[in-house]
């Protein structure tokens, strides 16, 4: 089967003017701007299969969002290759814009002072969708997020978790085959998130649609992607299921004892980091090497009633990915 | 084309959206009309007097034609690129199958549209109240003259603006100062102030080789019958030239700044 996204050996970089705080630093800027290299990807590879949904994730700056903004069209790469549907995305053909969709959180296509359905009606003729298939899916994906009753409103009156919904569907009337999200429930409460989460997932079925997404939301992630790209200063560090994830980045593992006397807190801080204390119940992480003879001396030294040895919880995990950890075995893919 | 058609509806829908943005730049324009009419009514009170060769009437249509003239070369949304562009918004349309000069083309003359229907009921309300003695071109020939020059100077407008937009690219913070002094520049070598004519010839002749008296003043003097037809092809084809070289800088410096655009903001 053809590869829906092929991204090899992608690089780039960008050049940033540096200013020093203060008016004498912007006096100087002007003058002799410092400019220094960003290297932003250093060689990415990776490549999807039609009708897959992967997530991203990494620390702020890792370059996610640059890859996603390489393949659908609005960054020149330094270097390498990228392909989307067996296009080039820099050259931003009519037939390839018409079958992808790039959604960030924290941008807006709609027309702010206009009904939200002004902007659709715009895409529709944009796009060049016919009449029935528009009504088609707008029917459908307004009935998918429950917006009936504002599509008529302006935009500027709706709360941000409507506007993101409307976002949503402005981007994907048009049926993209190929779907970029960024970050799409930032900023959302609880209920907001599930809805649009609940949407992606859907989509991804209904219409065989290949996902890539990024998020900072751990719930998006653990909900949605079976495979995971990891990425941090511009290069691949993991490629694969989530659950593999798990076992490459714990470097923990979580000990709970159920004392059935009162001790010193203190000998119990030998053997490892407490994280919580709340009688009869103690929480420890040990590393994963030692876990076994941390458990065993627990038993021998102390009065326990009850000891049970964990995984790292999933969302702990993904936390020190964000915070740019390293895997334990940093084999190169 | 029927995209652009569709660009044109919601253009004007979102014009309306800002009616009193409108209403007052409406107002300012009729002001500016008001402020000059009376200066050269002054200068004028001898209705047989000739000045840097204009008598009366003929600059009391300069004056007026300038109401219309300039709602139909200089009203513009154009002016939203740079923004656009430094704050990363130009994702939105580079996303779309969609050519983006001819998306603000199109919005363009949605915007000229509404500009000129206003200013034509502020125009006959101002010649009922002031009655001033308007000069009307007959000349068939002249009358297409007059207007080919008036569709080269839309076009030529709007590539100006565009190019003066594209700073961004490279400079994101500093995108206004350029539209700025392009501004002035229009307003005072275009001619919309005053005739250029009456300025030092050798001023005169530097400014004719730039490409703003093709905008307002051109147009004007073509209508006024000042130029002959022979001085019209002239006008016409150095409007023409302007154009075509404009168009290539624009299209160079479109691909240039798109490879240095981050797509960021917000």
């Amino acid at each position: 089967m053809q590869r829906a996204v092929l991204v090899d050996r992608l690089v780039k970089d960008f050049e940033v003017t540096q200013k020093e705080p203060g008016l004498v630093g912007s006096v100087s800027s002007i003058f002799s701007p410092k400019k220094k290299q960003i290297h932003a990807l250093r060689g990415v590879s990776f490549s999807v299969m039609p009708g897959e949904l992967v997530g991203f994730i990494g620390p702020n700056g890792a370059g996610k969002t640059t890859t996603l903004k390489i393949l659908s069209g609005l960054l020149y790469p330094t270097s390498g290759l990228s392909q989307v549907l067996g296009f080039d995305p820099w050259e931003r053909k009519p037939q390839y814009l018409k079958q992808i969709s790039l959604v960030m959180g924290q941008k807006n296509q709609l027309w702010w002072d206009l009904p939200a359905v002004e902007t659709f009606e715009l895409n529709r003729a944009i796009y060049e969708i016919p009449k029935r298939q528009y009504r088609q899916t707008l029917d459908e994906l307004v009935t998918l997020l429950d917006v009936g009753k504002l599509l008529k409103t302006q935009v500027r009156r709706l709360s941000l978790g409507q506007r993101m919904r409307m976002e949503l569907i402005a981007s994907l009337l048009h049926r993209p085959q190929v779907l970029f999200l960024d970050e799409p429930t930032i900023g959302l409460d609880i209920l907001g998130q599930e809805k649009i989460r609940d949407f992606i997932y859907d989509y991804n079925r209904k219409f065989e649609a290949t996902i890539l997404l990024t998020s900072h939301n751990m719930e998006d992630l653990i909900n949605l992607s079976r495979r995971v790209i990891v990425i941090n200063e511009g290069r691949i560090i993991f490629d694969g299921a989530l659950d593999e994830l798990v076992n490459r980045f714990a470097k923990k593992k979580i000990i709970t004892v159920y004392l059935s006397k009162e001790i010193d807190m203190k000998q119990m801080e030998h053997i490892g980091k407490v994280r919580k204390v709340q009688f009869p119940q103690v929480v420890l992480s040990v590393p994963r090497s030692t876990a076994a003879v941390a458990a065993s001396e627990i038993l021998q030294n102390f009065p326990v009633g009850d000891l049970t040895i964990e995984e790292e919880s999933i969302e702990e995990i993904i936390g020190k990915v964000f915070k740019g950890e390293s895997p334990i075995r940093t084999k190169s893919k | 084309m029927r995209k652009y058609l569709s660009i044109f509806r919601i253009s004007f829908a979102q014009e309306f959206a800002y009616r009193a943005n409108f209403i007052m730049w409406r107002i300012r324009n009729v002001m500016q009309i008001f402020l000059v009419f009376f200066l050269w009514d002054a200068v004028f009170t001898d209705p047989n007097r000739l000045v840097f060769g204009y008598d009366r009437s003929k600059i009391l249509t300069y004056v007026f034609s300038l109401l219309l003239i300039k709602s139909i070369v200089l009203s513009t949304r154009t002016i939203d690129v740079a923004g656009e562009i430094a704050r990363g918004e130009l994702t939105n349309y580079l996303l779309k199958p969609i050519n983006y000069f001819r998306y603000w083309f199109t919005r363009d003359l949605s915007t000229k549209l509404l500009n000129l229907l206003f200013a034509i009921f502020e125009t006959s309300i101002l010649v009922v109240l002031l009655r001033p003695p308007l000069f009307l071109q007959n000349d068939p020939y002249i009358l297409g003259l007059f207007l080919i020059s008036l569709a080269l100077a839309v076009v030529l407008y709007f590539l100006i603006l565009l190019i003066f937009s594209l700073f961004p690219f490279w400079y994101p913070e500093q995108g206004w100062g350029a539209l700025f002094i392009l501004f002035i520049f229009t307003e005072f070598a275009g001619g919309g102030l005053f005739p250029l004519d009456i300025l030092p010839q050798a001023l005169q002749k530097g400014l004719y080789l730039t490409p703003f008296p093709y905008l307002l003043f051109m147009p004007l003097q073509i209508y006024l019958g000042k130029l002959g037809v022979l001085g019209a092809f002239k006008a016409l084809t150095v409007s023409a030239a302007w154009v075509g070289l404009l168009t290539v800088m624009l299209r160079k410096l479109w691909s240039l700044g798109l490879k240095a655009y981050r797509a960021e903001g917000r």
